[in-house]
């Protein structure tokens, strides 16, 4: 009798084992409130990408913005997520989390937002005035500054200080801040509520620059590369889609972000989706967190090549 | 010998941190938290903004608020506190504002007066104001009867009897109210800076833009000088406290 219970449990635990490692695990994903960039993890929600390639999403995080977005992933909250070049980077040199960047996932779609009736004609304008960002050392920060820069502003004259996207539009409006510098949907969100215009776009400040990443925890991923390929895969396949099928995308769009169509199909219209990053573009932005001293001096190069990682979806590619 | 247990925890604290028991990213050692303290110091944060002005503009904030606060709630409070009519009647105001939380006033207060600082001053008023309102009214009330009596018979103005018996009188809980109405103001101050603050000069605001970056040295740093600039603010009422209060 014990030698049959004994075997029979052990029949059991492999049992388990086989079918624990059968399942698909679950992917714990994170995004950004009411960022139409990461519209391709909405997309592939919804159309069951993911479903299709094996992988079980859970959504784990809807944040505010990047850094919250990265504080999650270095309480281990997360296990993947869609957030910002800069911030993610950011993150990773000050060694508050271990994340990769496996995939982009947008590139371009950012505007600097000024009140209708403006004075303000020109990026040069903004000098002694005060300008928003969504916080430091986030993508907008840098092209911001590189705007200033390019126009012969000194970043310096300008005040500029971080407030949350969807307050920017009500500070705007109240004469509190003179232009903010936001992801769409926010700019179109301003401009057909007829309270902005737009002074300058991402394709005038760096052209086809890269926005959004698709960030892995690295534990994670050592643990589970088959997962991350399938996420790879539908991620991919999203992007395709929302090229393919523009109006089913603007849907999803409105879905998730509950926006009006003219806003949101005006915001995507700035939007480029991509998913391959370069590498000559994540090094412009370490130069960059190091100049604005966001980051201590570390390697550009050597950084460049530890964030990211395009082994993956290379393979996912071929 | 009385801060030794302090010196105890933060050395152990050093040694787990540096043996990485204690997560570096998670909680950061003593030692790298004076490093952050010193960048702060030096380079300010955001990069150029010295942690003077932080502490200047947040002191500026919480010290209008609390004056706003003293004028209007002094005169009120001994009102209230000498009419048993006007206490009866505002004191449902009270009892129904006061248990609002101030930082649920934030989103109003933007609404109100913008993301400058007005609204900040706003929020730290309404902190400020009920701590010092009771206190006023318990103070005037605890006077001995007699002696406002007294002062009427021997013909003392209502102005006279305001200003050298109430006043004085009260003048001990009216000082705990406004050291505990500091302390909530201070409290409340930096929080409410967590919206966003217009000239980008704030302790709230600095932690903050610590978190952007993702430097939990600096956060942390950050907290400290707001404790220790607390500390400091009780200790300077204390020892006015003293002062004011020679003739008892």
């Amino acid at each position: 009798m014990k030698k049959v219970a004994v075997v029979a449990s052990l029949v059991m635990v492999l049992l388990g084992a086989l079918i624990s490692m059968a399942a698909s695990r679950d992917v714990r994903l994170g995004y950004l409130r009411n960022d139409l960039h990461h519209l391709a993890a909405w997309v592939a929600m919804d159309k069951g990408f993911f479903r299709e390639e094996g992988v079980n999403v859970e959504i784990a995080g809807i944040f505010n913005a990047g850094p919250e977005e990265m504080t999650a992933f270095a309480s281990r909250s997360l296990d993947m997520g869609y957030l910002g070049v800069a911030p993610s980077a950011t993150g990773l040199a000050n060694r508050s989390a271990r994340i990769r960047a496996v995939a982009l996932a947008n590139a371009e779609g950012s505007s600097v937002v000024v009140r209708k009736d403006s004075a303000i004609k020109e990026v040069r304008d903004l000098a002694g005035k005060t300008v928003a960002i969504p916080g430091y050392s986030s993508v907008q920060d840098f092209l911001l500054r590189k705007a200033l820069e390019a126009a012969g502003a000194d970043p310096k004259k300008v005040n500029i200080i971080a407030i949350k996207p969807p307050e920017m539009i009500v500070a705007l409006n109240a004469k509190q801040i003179d232009a903010f510098i936001a992801w769409e949907p926010h700019p179109s969100k301003a401009v057909t509520m007829g309270i902005g215009r737009v002074l300058i776009s991402s394709p005038m400040i760096w052209k086809d620059h890269p926005c959004c990443v698709v960030a892995v925890d690295d534990s994670f991923y050592k643990e589970n590369p088959q997962v991350v390929k399938s996420f790879l895969k539908a991620h991919i396949r999203a992007t395709a889609y929302i090229k393919k099928n523009p109006e089913d995308a603007l849907r999803i769009g409105m879905k998730y972000t509950g926006m009006d169509e003219a806003t949101v199909r005006e915001a995507i219209s700035h939007i480029q989706y991509h998913y391959f990053a370069k590498e000559d573009d994540i090094k412009e932005y370490v130069r960059y967190l190091l100049k604005f001293g966001y980051v201590k001096s570390m390697n550009v190069d050597e950084f460049a090549r530890e964030y990211l990682d395009l082994k993956a979806i290379k393979e996912v590619v071929q | 010998m009385r801060y030794l247990p302090i010196l105890c925890v933060v050395v152990i604290w050093q040694v787990l941190s540096f043996s990485g028991v204690i997560p570096g990213n998670r909680l950061p050692s003593p030692v790298n938290i004076i490093l952050g303290f010193t960048e702060l110091l030096t380079q300010g944060l955001p990069p150029g903004y010295a942690l003077a002005g932080h502490c200047i503009a947040s002191l500026k904030r919480v010290l209008s608020g609390l004056a706003i606060a003293i004028v209007t709630a002094l005169p009120l409070g001994i009102a209230m506190g000498y009419w048993t009519r006007a206490r009866n009647y505002l004191t449902p105001f009270v009892e129904i504002i006061r248990p609002i939380p101030p930082l649920a006033w934030v989103p109003i207060a933007i609404l109100w007066f913008g993301i400058g600082d007005r609204s900040s001053s706003f929020i730290i008023f309404l902190g400020a104001f009920f701590p010092i309102l009771l206190n006023t009214i318990g103070g005037v009330l605890s006077i001995n009867r007699r002696l406002i009596e007294s002062s009427i018979i021997l013909g003392a103005k209502k102005r006279a009897l305001f200003t050298k018996v109430l006043l004085p009188g009260a003048m001990p809980s009216i000082i705990t109210g406004v050291r505990i109405a500091l302390g909530i103001g201070w409290m409340t101050l930096v929080a409410a800076e967590f919206t966003g603050v217009k000239s980008g000069y704030g302790l709230g605001y600095m932690i903050m833009t610590a978190r952007d970056i993702q430097r939990p040295d600096q956060i942390i740093a950050g907290m400290v000088v707001i404790g220790m600039i607390g500390y400091a603010m009780d200790f300077g009422i204390r020892q006015m406290e003293h002062k004011i209060l020679k003739w008892r």
